[in-house]
C-alpha cells in the first residue's frame, strides 16, 4: 500500500492519447489500471444502486407498459394497447399534459424572474439584511405538504383569512384552489412563496460579478437598466439557465402541492364514502405525476397505462436533462 | 456570506468629498434608494412572514372560531398544542419520521462520500458516461420507476409497510449528493491529496483523513438537503408506507390527518406548524452550511 | 379465483377429491397462499387466531363504536382476537390489497364502493356466496337489496354492505314558511320552483338550491340516479346517450342555473361557502334546500343550528312521480382479501359486523349511519332521530338507487361528472355530443381494464 506511485504526473489529457508514443506508458498505465480499480471500489455501492434502483426499474417500466397488469393476477402482453389507450383514448392523459406544460412554461418563468427580483434586493438591503434574508427565506424550508394544507387554509375563499381581508379592503376575492381558472395560478403563489432557493443561488451569482464592470459602465454613464442589462444579464446568464432547466425538470415532477392542493380544497373527507375526482376543482390540477399515481396505485389498478405514462415523463425530463448537461458544460464540471 | 452581502454596485463615495451641489444630489439619490429598497424589502418580507403569522394564530384559536372572519384569536387557546399529540398515531409519525430522517441521512452521506470522490478524481475510461449517468439519475422524476420499484419492495422483498423501502436505496448513493459533494472536491487541489499519498496514505485513509476534513461544509451541506428531503418527502410514504399507518411519517400523517379532521383547522394548523419546526430549527443551526450547499448547486458547477 | 370451490363441493370419489386438492394447491402456490382457511372446519373453536382488521374510521365515537362491536365479537368467539387498524383510506387499501406478509389485513372495510368492481374482478377479496351459502344465509333476505347491489360484480358477492348511506332532500323551515311553501318539492319542476321562490335576491344571502355538480355531495349520479337510469346495456357497454335520463336532467338544470343568475354567479357562490364539514352552507342558513347523506342530522345537531329544519325523500322526475320516495344509497363495504391466511376466522368476524342485529344496530346509533339489513332497518332498539327516518325509508324502499359496480373502479361515474361539469361551464355545449364521447370514454376505460 505504502509504496505506490509517487510520480502522479499532472495529467489532464485522456490517458490514451498518450499511451502509445510515450516513453513513461507502461508506468502511467499501470497507473491507471490502478486508479480504476480503485475508482471501482469507490464507485461499487453506487454502481449497485443504479443497476437496482435505476437501470431495472427502467426497464421493467417498458416491459410492463406492454403488459395488461393489474397487480394481482399475473401479468400479459397487449402489445400497444397501453400505449393507444393512454396517447388516444384516457380522458385524463392529455389535461394532465396541459396542465404540466402549463406549470413548466408559467411557473418556472415566474419563478425565476422572481427569484432573480428578490436576489437582487436582498443583495441591495444594507440594514438589517440577515433578517430579510432568513425572512425571505424561510418559506422555501417549509415541507410541502405542510405549506399547501397552510395555503389552502389561508385562500379558503368563504373561510380563509386571506379572502377575509380582501373582502375588507373591498378587493375582488378569487376562487383560489375552489376555481379551475385560479387553482394553477395559486400553486404558482405557493412556489413563489418558496422562492428561497432560486434567492440564495441568485444572491451568490450576483456578487459574483466583478464590481469592476460596474465601475467602468458607471463610467460610461450607463444607468441601472443598462447595468443590469450590459453587465449583470450576461454574467449570470449561466445560472438563469441552469435555473429555468432544473425548474422545468423539477416541475415535470411536480406532484405533491398539486395532489393536497385539490384534495383540501374540495373539502373530501376520507371518510364519508364519497368519490373524490382528482384534479379538483375540473382537473385543473391534474399532473403527469398524478397520473402515474392515479393510474397505478389509486382506483384503476392499471399498472400497464401506468408505465406509459411514466416513459412519456422520462422522455420529456431526459430531453431537458440532455439540454443541460450540453447547454451548460459546467454541470459535467469536465476541467 | 454576510460580510460580502454590504457590497454596493453604487459607485464609492467613501473619500470626503466637496460640499457640492453634485453630492448633496448624490447623497438624496442615495438616501431615496435606501428608502426604496427597504420598503420593497418589507413588502416581500410581509409576503413571505404573513402566512406563518396567519397560520399562528389561527392555530392558537378555539374551533368555532378558525373559520371566522376574525384574524386575531379571541381565546389563546394554548392546549391546541398539547391536545393535538392526543390524535391517535400522531407520536408515533414523529418517530417514524425521525427515523427516516437520520437513517436516510447517515446512509447517503456514508455511500455518497466515495463515489463523489471516485468521480472527482480518478481518471478512468467511463468517467464520463458514469457523470452522466448520475446527473441522469438526479434528474429522473420518481413518478418513473415508482410502479416496478413498489412490486419489487411489495412482491419480491415483502417489506412495504416499513421504512426499509425508503431507506436502504439510500445505503447505494444519492445522485444528488453525488453530484453536489463532486462539485465540491472539484475546488480542491490536486496537490493536497497527492501531498498525502506521498506520506504513505493509501486511498482511503486519504479520504478519510485529509479529504473529509476539506469537504466538511459540502458534507454537510448534503446531510441537511437529506434530512430536509427524508422529512419532507411525501411522495415515498404515500406509497411505501400507507397500508400500514402505524409506519406513516409526519408529512404523510399530515395529509391524512387534514383529511380526517378538517373540522378542525386549528388543530390541523397546529399540526401543520409542528411539523414545520424542525426543519426550521434545524435551519437556524446550520444556516451556513445550508446556504452554502445551495450556492454549490447552482454556482460552483 | 374460483378455483378453491370444487375441494368444498367435494362429496365425490377419493379421485376427484385427490384431484381438485392438488388444483386447489397448485393455485395456492401460484398465488402465494394456502387457501385452506376458507374449507376448513368452520374455524371457529380450534387454535386461538389473530385476524387484521383494516376500517376507515377515526373519529372518538366511531372508534369506541367499532372497538365496541369487535368487543363484541371476540366474546362470542374467544379464540379469535381483532387486530384492528384503523383511519385507512381507499388507496391505501389498493396498495395493502397487493402487499403479502404479516401486515396485509385479513378483512377490510372500505367506504369506496367504487373499488368493489376491481376487487371482485380481480379477485383480491373472495367470493362470499359460498360462505353464505354454507352458512344458510341468503343474502336477498337479509340485506337491503339497493345495498347488496353494490357491493357485487356480475354475481360476484366479494363484499357485503356494513351500514350504508342513503340521500334525501334537506330544508330549512324557517325559510320555507317565509316564502310561503308548505311542503317539501317532490318533483325537479316543484325544487326547480321552489328554489327559484327561496331565493332573496342574487342568493348571496340566501340561495333556494344549488344546482352546480360539484357542490358539495351533489353530482350527475346522485340527481340523475332519480330518474332511474340504466347505466349499461345487456352486453356491458355504455348507455349514458341512448338513455333519456342524461340530457333531461342536464336541461333541468341548465334551466335552474339560468333563472338562479347564471353559472358565472353560481360558481362565485358556491367557491365562496365554507368546507362541506367545517362550515356546510345549509348549516349556515346561506342555503334553504340541499341533497346530503343522513350524517348531515347529526352534524346539523352537533352545530346547534338556529333555525328549524326538516328532511324529506329527494324530489323526483316528473314523469317518474310515482317513485317518490326513493333515494341513492351507498355505503361501507367489507370484505376477505384472498391472501388471508385466517379466512375461516375473518368470515365469522365478517358475518358478524354484517348480519348481527345488536352489533348494527349499535354501530348505527353510535355513528348515525343507516343499518344495512333488513333486520337492523326494521328495529325497535334504533334511537335515531325522527328527521333520521326519512333516510331509513329511503334505504327500505324497493325503488331506491345505485351505481353499479365496474371493475376499472367506476371509471363512468367520473367520466358522467366531468361531463356534467363542462356542460354547466359552458365547455362543452352540445348535450348529445358531449354524451356519445362520454359512451366512448367509458367503453375504452373498460375495455382497458377488462384485456386479460
Amino acid at each position: 500500500m505504502s509504496s505506490t506511485t509517487a510520480e502522479t504526473g499532472p495529467s489532464p489529457t485522456p490517458p490514451k492519447a498518450r499511451a502509445g508514443k510515450s516513453p513513461v506508458a507502461p508506468a502511467l498505465r499501470r497507473k491507471h489500471r490502478r486508479e480504476l480499480r480503485v475508482a471501482l471500489a469507490f464507485l461499487s455501492p453506487w454502481l449497485i444502486g443504479f443497476a437496482i434502483f435505476f437501470a431495472y426499474p427502467l426497464i421493467s417500466t417498458v416491459y410492463f407498459s406492454f403488459m395488461h397488469y393489474d397487480g394481482y393476477n399475473p401479468p400479459s402482453f397487449v402489445g400497444l394497447k397501453n400505449w393507444t389507450y393512454i396517447l388516444s383514448e384516457n380522458p385524463y392523459f392529455w389535461t394532465a399534459m396541459r396542465n404540466t406544460l402549463w406549470l413548466v412554461v408559467v411557473m418556472v418563468t415566474l419563478r425565476v424572474i422572481f427569484g432573480l427580483g428578490i436576489g437582487m434586493l436582498i443583495t441591495k438591503i444594507k440594514t438589517g439584511a440577515g433578517f430579510f434574508r432568513t425572512a425571505f427565506y424561510l418559506p422555501y424550508l417549509a415541507p410541502p405538504v405542510a405549506a399547501t394544507i397552510g395555503f389552502a387554509f389561508l385562500l379558503n375563499p368563504g373561510t380563509g383569512p386571506v379572502n377575509h381581508l380582501l373582502g375588507k379592503l373591498g378587493l375582488p376575492q378569487p376562487g383560489w384552489f375552489n376555481d379551475p381558472n385560479w387553482s394553477k395560478p395559486s400553486l404558482v403563489l405557493l412556489a413563489l412563496w418558496g422562492i428561497g432557493d432560486l434567492m440564495v443561488i441568485f444572491m451568490a451569482a450576483l456578487l459574483d460579478v466583478p464590481t469592476e464592470q460596474y465601475e467602468a459602465a458607471s463610467l460610461d454613464g450607463a444607468g441601472p437598466f443598462q447595468r443590469f442589462r450590459y453587465v449583470t444579464l450576461p454574467n449570470i446568464m449561466p445560472i438563469i439557465m441552469f435555473a429555468v432547466v432544473t425548474g422545468v425538470i423539477q416541475t415535470l415532477q411536480y406532484y405533491t402541492q398539486a395532489m393536497v392542493a385539490g384534495q383540501v380544497a374540495s373539502g373530501t373527507l376520507s371518510g364519508s364514502g364519497q368519490n373524490y375526482f382528482p384534479g379538483y376543482p375540473g382537473g385543473s390540477t391534474w399532473t403527469v405525476p398524478q397520473l402515474v399515481y392515479n393510474l397505478g396505485f389509486q382506483s384503476n389498478d392499471d399498472i400497464g397505462a401506468a408505465c406509459v405514462v411514466s416513459l412519456v415523463l422520462f422522455v420529456l425530463a431526459m430531453a431537458f436533462t440532455s439540454l443541460l448537461m450540453r447547454r451548460r458544460a459546467g454541470l459535467m464540471g469536465d476541467d | 456570506m454576510s460580510d460580502t452581502l454590504t457590497l454596493d454596485s453604487a459607485p464609492s463615495t467613501s473619500a470626503p468629498a466637496p460640499r457640492t451641489a453634485a453630492h448633496r444630489r448624490a447623497v438624496r439619490q442615495r438616501r431615496l434608494n435606501w428608502i426604496a429598497v427597504h420598503s420593497l424589502g418589507i413588502a416581500a418580507a410581509l409576503f413571505f412572514l404573513l402566512p406563518f403569522v396567519f397560520l399562528f394564530l389561527t392555530s392558537l384559536m378555539s374551533d368555532d372560531q378558525s373559520l371566522s372572519a376574525n384574524l386575531w384569536p379571541q381565546h389563546w387557546v394554548w392546549s391546541n398544542y398539547v391536545n393535538v399529540f392526543k390524535v391517535p398515531g400522531f407520536t408515533d409519525w414523529w418517530k417514524n419520521s425521525i427515523e427516516y430522517s437520520v437513517l436516510g441521512t447517515v446512509l447517503t452521506v456514508a455511500s455518497s462520500i466515495p463515489a463523489a470522490y471516485a468521480l472527482a478524481k480518478f481518471r478512468f475510461p467511463g468517467r464520463r458516461v458514469a457523470m452522466m449517468a448520475v446527473i441522469s439519475m438526479m434528474m429522473l422524476p420518481p413518478q418513473v420507476i415508482i410502479v416496478p420499484m413498489y412490486l419489487l419492495w411489495t412482491n419480491q422483498l415483502h417489506l412495504t409497510g416499513t421504512i426499509w423501502p425508503l431507506v436502504i436505496p439510500m445505503a447505494f448513493g444519492d445522485a444528488f449528493s453525488i453530484f453536489l459533494l463532486r462539485q465540491f472536491l472539484l475546488t480542491i487541489p490536486k496537490e493536497y491529496l497527492d501531498a498525502a499519498k506521498v506520506d504513505g496514505c493509501g486511498e482511503f485513509t486519504t479520504l478519510r483523513r485529509v479529504v473529509l476534513p476539506m469537504i466538511k461544509p459540502a458534507v454537510s451541506a448534503v446531510a441537511l438537503f437529506q434530512f430536509f428531503y427524508c422529512w419532507n418527502d411525501f411522495f415515498g410514504p404515500q406509497i411505501y408506507l400507507a397500508q400500514n399507518p402505524g409506519a406513516w411519517t409526519v408529512s404523510y400523517g399530515l395529509q391524512t390527518f387534514h383529511s380526517a379532521h378538517h373540522t378542525d383547522w386549528n388543530l390541523t394548523m397546529a399540526a401543520t406548524l409542528l411539523v414545520m419546526a424542525p426543519v426550521i430549527i434545524v435551519f437556524f443551526f446550520a444556516q451556513k452550511a445550508f446556504i452554502e450547499g445551495v450556492t454549490l448547486t447552482g454556482v460552483k458547477g | 379465483m374460483s378455483i378453491a370451490q370444487p375441494a368444498r363441493r367435494g362429496r365425490r370419489t377419493a379421485a376427484a377429491l385427490a384431484v381438485a386438492a392438488s388444483l386447489a394447491l397448485t393455485a395456492a402456490a401460484c398465488t402465494g397462499q394456502p387457501n385452506s382457511g376458507a374449507q376448513g372446519s368452520t374455524g371457529s373453536t380450534d387454535k386461538p387466531v389473530t385476524i387484521t382488521f383494516w376500517h376507515g374510521w377515526s373519529q372518538p365515537n366511531e372508534l369506541a363504536a367499532i372497538n365496541a362491536n369487535i368487543a363484541g365479537f371476540e366474546k362470542l368467539h374467544p379464540n379469535i382476537k381483532v387486530n384492528a387498524v384503523k383511519a385507512v383510506s381507499a388507496d391505501t387499501i389498493t396498495q395493502g390489497m397487493r402487499a403479502t406478509g404479516a401486515n396485509a389485513p385479513d378483512v377490510v372495510s372500505d367506504f369506496s364502493t367504487t373499488d368493489v368492481g376491481k376487487f371482485c374482478s380481480t379477485g383480491a377479496w373472495i367470493d362470499l356466496n359460498p360462505l353464505m351459502e354454507k352458512d344458510k344465509i341468503d343474502p336477498k333476505t337479509v340485506f337491503s337489496p339497493a345495498m347488496l347491489d353494490y357491493t357485487q360484480y356480475k354475481g360476484d358477492q366479494c363484499s357485503l354492505p356494513l351500514l350504508g348511506d342513503a340521500y334525501g332532500l334537506y330544508y330549512n323551515v324557517d325559510m320555507f314558511k317565509a316564502a310561503g311553501i308548505s311542503s317539501p318539492p317532490k318533483t325537479y319542476s316543484e325544487l326547480a320552483a321552489d328554489a327559484v321562490k327561496l331565493t332573496k335576491g342574487d342568493g348571496s344571502q340566501q340561495l333556494g338550491f344549488m344546482p352546480l355538480w360539484d357542490y358539495y355531495e351533489q353530482n350527475t349520479g346522485y340527481l340523475g340516479g332519480q330518474y332511474g337510469p340504466t347505466y349499461f346495456t345487456a352486453d356491458g357497454k355504455s348507455n349514458l346517450a341512448a338513455d333519456p335520463t342524461w340530457p333531461a336532467l342536464f336541461a333541468w338544470q341548465k334551466d335552474l342555473i339560468g333563472k338562479l343568475g347564471g353559472y358565472t354567479h353560481l360558481e362565485k357562490l358556491r367557491t365562496g361557502y365554507g368546507d362541506e364539514f367545517a362550515a356546510n352552507a345549509f348549516d349556515k342558513g346561506k342555503v334553504a334546500m340541499q341533497l346530503d347523506g343522513e350524517w348531515r342530522v347529526a352534524n346539523l345537531q352537533q352545530d346547534k343550528v338556529s333555525f328549524n329544519w326538516a328532511t324529506a325523500p329527494f324530489p323526483v322526475p316528473d314523469n317518474e312521480a310515482s317513485s317518490y320516495g326513493r333515494g341513492f344509497q351507498t355505503g361501507t363495504v367489507i370484505g376477505i382479501n384472498r391472501n388471508s391466511q385466517k379466512q375461516a376466522a375473518a368470515w365469522d368476524f365478517v358475518k358478524y359486523m354484517t348480519t348481527n342485529t345488536d352489533a348494527l344496530v349499535t354501530f348505527a346509533n353510535a355513528i348515525d349511519n343507516v343499518p344495512s339489513t333488513i333486520a337492523a332497518l326494521g328495529s325497535p332498539d334504533l334511537k335515531l332521530p325522527s328527521t333520521f327516518q326519512t333516510f331509513l325509508n329511503v334505504a327500505k324502499n324497493p325503488n331506491s338507487v345505485t351505481q353499479p359496480a365496474t371493475p376499472d373502479g367506476d371509471g363512468y361515474v367520473t367520466i358522467l361528472q366531468n361531463l356534467g361539469l363542462d356542460l354547466q361551464s359552458g365547455k362543452q355545449t352540445d348535450v348529445m355530443a358531449g354524451l356519445k364521447k362520454a359512451d366512448t370514454d367509458v367503453d375504452n376505460s373498460l375495455a382497458q381494464a377488462g384485456t386479460q
